[in-house]
């Protein structure tokens, strides 16, 4: 090896190159290892929508709220969502209010929530990619098996193949999600190529995103869609067929939408017929709560690559970490929360 | 989007495997690998084991900067 | 912050929203000459010499943890205090809120563990009150500590005193206390057994450290918001820039471990057993042998230095070698998993 992946990112010349970022944890890491301050001037890095956070809707929050607050039930959610704005209120302040609201590490935490809890309502709050999906589909499967009845989810789902077609021409190259990769294999990746787009799958150490990035400022010199796995020590071509496989007994595709990308068709999951008794918002008649954020808010340009968050009006004034108006800002993976805590600009 | 954690398998009971990263252990599922044993390094997210890890990440990167040297970069691994 | 607001969580987190409090509220009706930024307020009576005061409340879910217990804690936490003053801590008082039901053995584990570390801090507890209160008013117990020292005549460290060019050394491996009390509280179902709280009192570090050098400019312990909080502190309170070396912060495989699981980062979790010290680069070589000597800072390592440029910032080298800023802390430590 004569080169090292950052001596060929670093004396990068060429035309402009645009890569995205789709998934939060490589913005995350990319800001806090400081490598977009060794990008030359030719190299953009846009983050993407892969930010489960970002992407939900207001609506889902407010929906939330109402189950703690109005239904009473006891909400298990990752620890992501604690601080995201609804229309009205965040979970941090429904759970001021009174609301009885539990971080888990696991979906499967909630459902153990539920047993050890007979008499209440436990209602998981189930975002996130098909990374995170297997685990909830894991614990509604587990639940009809034990017949566990005071246990449900509210839904918000995502898969990644349809936003990809969506964001087609939003960047040069795409640094595919390691983790989503995981779960559905490689194989879209090369009919993604035949369409024309490129990108490599990446991991999270500092190296593998380097030598990711790497990739493609070398690919990028042939003129030609490429693909490239550069995580096949976890990342394969077929993926995880049990966790396919589960996702499709247990949830079926629907329209969904994209907080700052609007309804993206067939793009999210929901419980199928044999599950249905499991849908929170069923289980609740859950009222249909379309909440959007405030007005002025950019997230949806900024998730698309249109503009950096600091062009955004709200950014650093209206909209900081500690009071965000759009997802971008409080969601620590999301791409206005890093540009503000690394301060770039 | 999704924290994931390296971690070797210590045991296996009955679909849960018990795994260990640098000394921090947790019970996860083992349902989505077929015959995961002890001493396995997999891919912890959110509880639930999702991957096997087939090599130590600097062998992966080494692989990959030398194909790229090499000029073959569109092969699939 | 606005009156139409709430007390949240975050107000009590250490970071930004816990100095809005301060500066609005309490600032606001307590100024007075005396008032302190500092971790106790060095003041003098009849001008024969200074004495440091201070007080602090421990609410710790649970009550008890691999490292120690509340007891230990609330000893721990009043004497490094004082001890950040260059103060030889003489005299404490305890408060007691305790919730009716609370067994009484455990009452009394708590206070043989203060007897335990005072003793070790040379401190005696000297006055106390004792206040019970309904079931479900309070989370168990509850203890105030507030504390008088004698501040050493070759010291005056401040949270303002840092100066260009001084090296920062930290104590030990960092966010061993916030790590600790996350898992005992179990919500995440992760064991580690080497992951226990640095819980401890430092006075008898901060002593043998005056007996090397007069010239330490700045002692701080990391308690609330780690490591990460204090330097903003400093660098702010000192109007001054600092470089961190992400790489040089001692962080236990354990800690790591945990860390990684769930998202966090080291340096915003909580030590009750880490001091921040600032001395000049010339000092830096006898502190950091002296340091580590003493029995709680094998460990001590330099992190940083203060720059002149980046007032008020801390700017950090990364792990690839990159510079970029140290993300401001702020709000409560939500684990980050989707």
């Amino acid at each position: 090896m004569t080169e090292t992946a950052r001596e060929i990112i670093e004396s990068y010349r060429g035309r402009p190159l645009r890569i995205m970022e789709v998934c939060g944890t490589h913005t995350h890491e990319i800001f806090r290892l400081g490598i977009r301050k060794i990008l030359p001037e030719k190299i953009t890095l846009i983050s993407g929508p892969g930010c489960p956070v970002c992407v939900t809707p207001a609506g889902f929050i407010d929906e939330a709220v109402f189950l703690a607050l109005e239904k009473k039930v006891l909400l298990c959610t990752f620890g992501d969502l604690i601080r995201v704005p609804g229309t009205q209120k965040s979970l941090a302040k429904a759970r001021e209010e009174g609301g009885e609201i539990r971080t888990v590490y696991s979906p499967l935490d909630a459902l153990e929530t539920a047993e050890k809890n007979p008499g209440k309502n436990v209602v998981f709050l189930s975002v996130g990619f098909e990374t995170t999906v297997p685990g909830t589909c894991l614990a509604v499967r587990k639940a009809l098996e034990r017949k566990i009845t005071n246990f449900s989810i509210l839904g918000a789902n995502k898969t990644m193949p349809n936003a990809y077609a969506a964001l087609k021409g939003s960047a040069d190259a795409f640094l595919y999600p390691g983790h989503v990769s995981v779960i559905t294999g490689t194989k879209i990746y090369e009919e993604l190529r035949e369409q024309g787009v490129s990108g490599v799958v990446a991991g999270f150490t500092a190296e593998e995103i380097l030598s990711s990035l790497a990739a493609i400022v070398r690919l990028s010199g042939k003129k030609e869609p490429f693909f490239l796995n550069c995580y096949p020590r976890v990342v394969t071509r077929e993926g995880n067929p049990a966790a396919m496989a589960l996702i499709r007994e247990v949830m079926q595709p629907c329209d969904a939408r994209w907080r700052g990308l609007g309804v993206i068709p067939g793009s999210g999951l929901e419980l199928r017929e044999k599950y249905i008794s499991f849908d929170a918002r069923k289980r609740f008649s859950v009222p249909e709560m379309t909440g959007e954020g405030n007005k002025g808010c950019q997230c949806g340009r900024v998730l698309k690559g249109e503009i950096k968050p600091c062009e955004c009006p709200l950014f650093g004034k209206a909209c900081t970490p500690l009071k965000p108006v759009g997802a971008c800002m409080v969601s620590n993976e999301g791409a206005c929360s890093a540009f503000y805590q690394y301060g770039e600009n | 989007m999704c924290v994931g954690l390296s971690a070797r398998v210590v045991s296996i009971d009955k679909g849960t495997a018990l795994i260990d990263a640098s000394g921090v252990k947790r019970k996860v599922s083992a349902e989505l690998l077929e015959d995961l044993e002890p001493g396995d390094y997999v891919m912890v997210h959110a509880g639930i084991a999702i991957a096997r890890i087939t090599e130590d990440a600097e062998k992966e990167t080494d692989k990959i900067m030398e194909a790229l040297h090499d000029g073959n970069g569109t092969g699939d691994h | 912050m606005t009156m139409e607001e709430t007390v949240t969580l975050a107000h009590g987190a250490g970071g930004k929203q816990t100095s809005d409090l301060i500066e609005q509220i309490f600032k606001k009706h307590f100024s007075n000459p005396d008032l302190t930024a500092d971790d106790a307020a060095v003041l003098s009576l009849n001008g024969r010499g200074k004495i440091a005061f201070t007080t602090d409340g421990f609410i710790v879910s649970p009550y008890e943890f691999p490292g120690g217990n509340i007891g230990k804690l609330s000893i721990c936490g009043t004497v490094n205090d004082l001890a950040c003053m260059g103060a030889r801590p003489r005299y404490l008082s305890c408060a007691f809120v305790i919730e009716e039901g609370f067994p009484m053995a455990k009452l009394n584990e708590i206070a043989s563990a203060m007897e335990k570390t005072a003793a070790e801090a040379g401190v005696r507890i000297v006055a106390g009150d004792t206040k019970t209160a309904g079931k479900g008013q309070l989370d168990k117990i509850f203890i105030t500590t507030t504390g008088i020292g004698e501040v050493l005549e070759n010291a005056s460290p401040s949270g303002k005193n840092a100066r260009e060019g001084d090296s920062i050394i930290v104590t030990g491996d960092v966010g061993r206390h916030g790590c600790t009390i996350l898992l005992a509280r179990n919500e995440f179902g992760i064991q580690a057994e080497d992951v226990t709280s640095d819980c401890a009192p430092l006075w008898g570090t901060v002593e043998r450290l005056f007996q090397v050098t007069d010239r330490i400019h700045v002692i701080r312990d990391a308690t609330r918001g780690g490591v990460g909080t204090v330097l903003y502190e400093i660098a702010s309170e000192s109007g001054v820039g600092i470089h961190l070396d992400s790489r040089a912060v001692p962080v236990s495989d354990g800690v790591r471990g945990v860390c990684s699981m769930l998202g966090l980062e080291a340096l915003y979790l909580a030590c009750e057993g880490r001091l921040v010290i600032f001395v000049p680069q010339e000092e830096e070589a006898k502190v950091l042998a002296e340091l580590r000597k003493c029995p709680y800072s094998g460990n001590a390592a330099v992190i940083g230095k203060v720059t002149k440029e980046n007032a008020g910032k801390v700017v950090m080298t990364t792990e690839i070698g990159a510079e970029t800023l140290l993300p401001r802390p702020g709000g409560e430590l939500l684990p980050r998993i989707c």
